[in-house]
């Protein structure tokens, strides 16, 4: 089961990767599976057991494969330590106010959309 | 008779396997630690990445051994990234009840957030190399990654941005977004997953179960849209 799902998804990252190469330079690979897996998703209607299975298993663990791109840190620290102030005010500012101004976008559209149901 | 330890050592640091036995080991520490105490900085991915980073330090392994050992692990990204369809799909039918309110917050906010790292970045004069790797750092992290060397940024280091986004976001985003007046829990999760991914969404998942579904669209969508809009726009800029 887990072995069959797998396959499909590796077999999608294939096809995306074909495709990049072929004809697509400035997407991932995988990015392009990703479309190209929903797209087929919502052609047949459902999830199939096993592709439901090795994709919950993948993304449960995709933690894991988190780690050894962000050991990479250890290869930046001068390129970091340089422009310390610069990234971490960035970091924590633009996160800040996009998040409450995302938040507050969110819940105004949907009151709006809820008046004019209401309205209708 | 005296024993080669020097050469055991070797044997043992050199091996193949070594890269992904520590990352395995700490990996399982850092998960027990974090189930343990629920303390939000002990996010297990960072507490994963520090573990790995000081035994190597000790045992005088450089990063670049250490990568190619660890590609068993990294190799597994590529289907983790396509599998994303299948929680993008699940949602589907909430997506429609909310269609447009999703879509223009989807366009504006996540246009917004994107442009406003780059821009508080370039404010704060911080060099191409280093814009391009701060890009993406509002989506998950294999998109992030894959993303920022596509534009010419540095895959790893957008991986450790990504990150501690989204542990900000987990610490901050709820209570933030409680005082400026975001109730409802759409907004909420959509907030939390568009700019903090994975981390935001496992913390609306806390927050309950809608307001964590719409995390998760949150971040797939921004996950998707980044992917395809950002080195387009960035190949036209450029």
């Amino acid at each position: 089961m887990l072995l069959r799902g797998l396959t499909w998804l590796v077999l999608f990252q294939l096809l995306g990767t074909a495709i990049q190469a072929l004809c697509l330079p400035m997407l991932p690979g995988p990015i392009i599976g990703l479309l190209l897996l929903f797209v087929y998703l919502v052609w047949r209607g459902e999830v199939s057991a096993p592709v439901q299975e090795a994709a919950t298993t993948l993304l449960r663990y995709l933690p894991l494969l988190l780690v050894p791109p962000a050991v990479g840190l250890m290869a930046y620290v001068d390129a970091i330590a340089a422009d310390f102030w610069a990234i971490a005010g960035a970091l924590l500012l633009s996160l800040l106010v996009s998040l409450a101004f995302v938040g507050w976008l969110m819940q105004r559209l949907i009151e709006r959309q809820a008046r004019r149901e209401e309205e209708a | 008779m005296s024993f080669d330890w020097q050469g055991a050592w070797q044997a043992l640091v050199q091996h193949p396997l070594f890269a992904f036995g520590i990352t395995l080991g700490a990996y399982q520490l850092a998960v027990a630690a974090y189930e343990k105490t629920r303390w939000v900085f002990l996010q297990p991915v960072l507490v994963s990445m520090l573990l790995v980073i000081g035994v190597l330090l000790l045992c005088g392994v450089d990063y670049a051994a250490y990568r190619d050992g660890a590609r068993i692990l990294t190799v597994f990204l590529g289907p983790a990234t396509v599998a994303l369809a299948v929680p993008l799909f699940l949602n589907l039918k909430r997506i429609r009840l909310l269609f447009w309110p999703v879509v223009a917050t989807l366009l504006v906010g996540g246009l917004f957030t994107t442009l406003l790292g780059i821009g508080l970045a370039w404010l704060f004069g911080t060099e191409r190399l280093m814009l391009m790797t701060l890009a993406p750092k509002s989506v998950t992290s294999p998109i992030a990654m894959l993303v920022s060397e596509q534009i010419g940024g540095v895959a790893g280091l957008a991986a450790v941005f990504v990150l501690i986004t989204g542990i900000l976001g987990a610490v901050f985003g709820p209570a933030l977004l409680r005082r400026c007046g975001v109730r409802h829990p759409a907004a909420l999760g959509i907030a939390l997953g568009l700019t903090s991914h994975a981390v935001g969404t496992s913390r609306a998942l806390q927050e309950g179960e809608e307001c964590g579904a719409f995390a998760a669209l949150g971040m797939s969508l921004m996950g998707v849209c980044t992917a395809i809009l950002l080195p387009l726009s960035v190949a036209m800029v450029v």
